[in-house]
């Protein structure tokens, strides 16, 4: 019976092996976590700068194109703006502050972190997180479920079935 | 181990509130709403100084004191020809007011295509050409025709996505001769 407990039982070296799995399950995550979200340095041209920023304004004379994809003359002028403004020193946030003061929220392809866009990007994160406590409670319950002890019934044909082997 | 489970459901049940208050606050809400409206209503008109057709100069400040009436517009828009008649008619009945004036800039066209247009179509009033698309930029167009009317302190009093009427530009000018 002591043996059939023990076998049923994880030792303590598999508990530490599922502890280091867990471990570097959330050091993946959390590495995917800070690899997507740091934000990329190096050293940016001016032009790669203006290409990278224009990116992220929606061209307002057209459907669908961004401010760096888009041909037109508005979508051209926009792009010498923010090259100019990159020039004179001006931060990426003053630049979209200027863009967004000129049409309003809607000029943004990406939502912003505050107000409505806190819901746009944040969801994912809490479904994941709400998802993985849900999981780990799962886990945890099913862990301590009580184990059966084996019947009288059971005991005779354990017996049984060793007798006939070793015999 | 059911007060946990309890307390899991109840942070689970409020932020699925949360979440379904903000999504209702801004169900009805058009994200691109603020596309229909120029953001330079009650603010100063930015400052132009702009080749006219005829090879002079015209400036936001070479027309202050005056109520303004300016014109987004090109050659080749098919709603700017169909406005066109509207401006003619309003250009008509206001050119000899010194008050007031209107001013043509060309958004997105060439030069020889403005001048055969104007000259086709007896243009009379002043056309700028927008070298650069600056002017265009810093009034935040979207597109063509626009027109925006500026009071004579140089604010932008009221403006129109697409073709304006008649009574479209008296209401504007009466608004922005309200304002001073």
């Amino acid at each position: 019976m002591a043996a059939a407990s023990s076998a049923l039982t994880p030792s303590v070296n598999s508990k530490s092996r599922i502890r280091i799995a867990w471990l570097l399950l959330a050091v993946v995550l959390l590495g995917s976590f800070v690899f997507a979200l740091w934000p990329r340095s190096g050293a940016d041209t001016i032009a790669a700068h203006t290409a990278r920023l224009s990116r992220e304004f929606r061209c307002v004379d057209c459907e669908g194109l961004s401010v760096a994809e888009s041909a037109t003359a508005s979508a051209r002028a926009a792009r010498a703006d923010i090259r100019a403004r990159i020039a004179k020193g001006e931060s990426d946030a003053e630049i979209r502050a200027v863009f967004i003061d000129r049409y309003g929220e809607s000029v943004l392809l990406k939502p912003r972190g505050d107000g409505i866009g806190i819901v746009v990007w944040g969801l994912p994160i809490l479904v994941v997180i709400l998802g993985a406590a849900g999981l780990g409670f799962a886990f945890a319950k099913w862990r301590r479920q009580p184990r059966l002890d084996a019947s009288e019934a059971d005991e005779s044909l354990v017996a049984k079935e060793r007798e006939s082997s070793n015999g | 181990m059911k007060s946990r489970v309890r307390i899991v459901a109840i942070v689970v049940a409020v932020v699925m509130a949360g979440l379904a208050a903000v999504l209702a606050i801004n169900v009805g809400r058009d994200p691109r709403a603020d596309a229909n409206r120029s953001r330079l209503l009650g603010r100063d008109a930015p400052a132009f100084d702009l080749p006219l057709l005829n090879g002079d100069r015209v400036s936001l400040e070479s027309l202050s004191g005056k109520t303004i009436v300016i014109n987004f517009w090109n050659s080749w828009c098919i709603p700017c020809r169909q406005e066109h008649p509207a401006l003619v008619d309003w250009w008509s009945a206001n050119k000899d007011d010194s008050a007031v004036t209107m001013l043509g800039i060309v958004r997105e066209d060439t030069k020889s295509a403005v001048t055969r247009y104007v000259k086709d179509k007896e243009v009379s009033w002043p056309i700028a050409m927008d070298p650069g698309s600056k002017a265009a930029l810093a009034f935040g167009t979207r597109g063509q025709p626009e027109t925006y009317v500026i009071s004579p302190s140089g604010v932008v009093v009221a403006s129109q996505y697409g073709p304006v009427t008649v009574a479209n530009i008296n209401e504007m000018v009466g608004a922005a001769r309200r304002v001073g």
